[in-house]
């Protein structure tokens, strides 16, 4: 860890730039705190960067600081409606990488039109809480390799939480799964802080196209809407015509984007 | 208020959601200030809608600006 304080820029050495941590800077003038760097992992292995401050310059010579001490890439996530903060990271070289609509769904099966789904025969929904542990973890591995082996999984939504090594669900309690007898055929994953957030919805590649995807949407939101929530979030990337198809089909309307930066 | 690290922090509320990925925030003595969110906020993918209680960074020198750097539960 690098504690020694230390200036980029002979022309504003008021802005001293000091790395208080491993993944951590701030920026220091009069004794102040004007500006802050975090650096953080995500479970998929991506180094993601956030800096925040007061004013553009002590922005950059934060940047200056962090990209010089964290191995490339760098990655990192701005709304894109912000248009200050994405051309600050676009002078520190960060490019655009890839859009991810933010879709806000309606939970009520009159809006949904989801009220009479049902999943198809021979296949039932397992509710979240109720599923086997080791067939989820089966069918999330399953699941996680096909997509790694096409699209690349990096292109689903972003994972936060950090996992232990290896391990990809951090509660099976979140999952509701459509099932056979013998093996699961597809999850989704439903997490509720304040705002319900679908954080996945999948069904293996052999399985697709049957009607199964949209079960286990009807079964999520009919439940949300049970319990009292009107809507839910789900963040989409922008070349996933299937799950957007998916999510508008149901009246899902797109309410912000964000796009993932990188250097 | 609590001022930690030399960095003042007031509780608020969101009051209006604007464009640009800004929000006008209400603080506890009445105060509007125009906020955005901070980056780690945003890296965690943290919703900030309106009536969110959430608590606000203020720059040491301009009252009228702020940044949101938490979401209360309730």
């Amino acid at each position: 860890m690098n504690t020694k304080p230390f200036s980029s820029g002979l022309s504003e050495n008021a802005v001293m730039i000091t790395r208080v941590a491993d993944r951590q800077w701030h920026a220091l003038q009069d004794d102040l705190v004007v500006g802050r760097g975090h650096a953080a992992h995500r479970p998929d292995g991506r180094l993601f960067v956030s800096i925040d401050a007061w004013h553009d310059t002590t922005f950059d010579r934060l940047a200056e600081a962090m990209l010089a001490q964290l191995p490339a890439p760098l990655h990192t996530v701005v709304d894109e409606a912000d248009v200050e903060l994405t051309a600050a990271w676009r002078r520190a070289g960060f490019t655009v990488r890839r859009r991810e609509w933010e879709y806000v769904v309606p939970t009520d099966p009159r809006v949904t039109g989801l009220h009479d789904v049902l999943p198809p025969s021979g296949v039932t929904i397992v509710p979240a809480g109720a599923a086997d542990e080791r067939l989820l973890r089966a069918v999330d591995r399953a699941i996680r390799e096909e997509v790694e082996a096409t699209v690349g999984w990096q292109s689903m939504p972003a994972e936060v939480i950090a996992l232990p090594e290896g391990e990809t669900i951090v509660d099976p309690s979140k999952y509701a799964v459509a099932a056979t007898p013998d093996r699961y055929l597809g999850l989704i994953r439903v997490v509720t802080a304040i705002r319900p957030r679908i954080g996945l919805i999948a069904v293996r590649a052999g399985e697709q196209r049957r009607g199964i995807g949209r079960a286990l949407l009807a079964h999520a939101l009919g439940t949300l809407h049970r319990s009292g929530f009107t809507e839910a979030w789900a963040e989409v990337h922008e070349s996933n015509r299937a799950a957007s198809a998916l999510f508008e089909g149901v009246g899902a309307r797109p309410a912000s984007s964000n796009l993932e930066l990188v250097r | 208020m609590t001022k930690n690290k030399n960095v003042i922090e007031v509780e608020g509320r969101v009051v209006e959601c604007l464009r640009s990925a800004m929000f006008t925030v209400e603080l506890e003595n009445g105060h509007q200030v125009l906020a955005h969110i901070s980056g780690k906020i945003r890296k965690n993918y943290i919703k900030i809608m309106l009536e969110d209680r959430v608590l606000v960074e203020l720059p040491p020198y301009d009252l009228t600006r702020g940044r949101i750097v938490f979401r209360y539960r309730n």
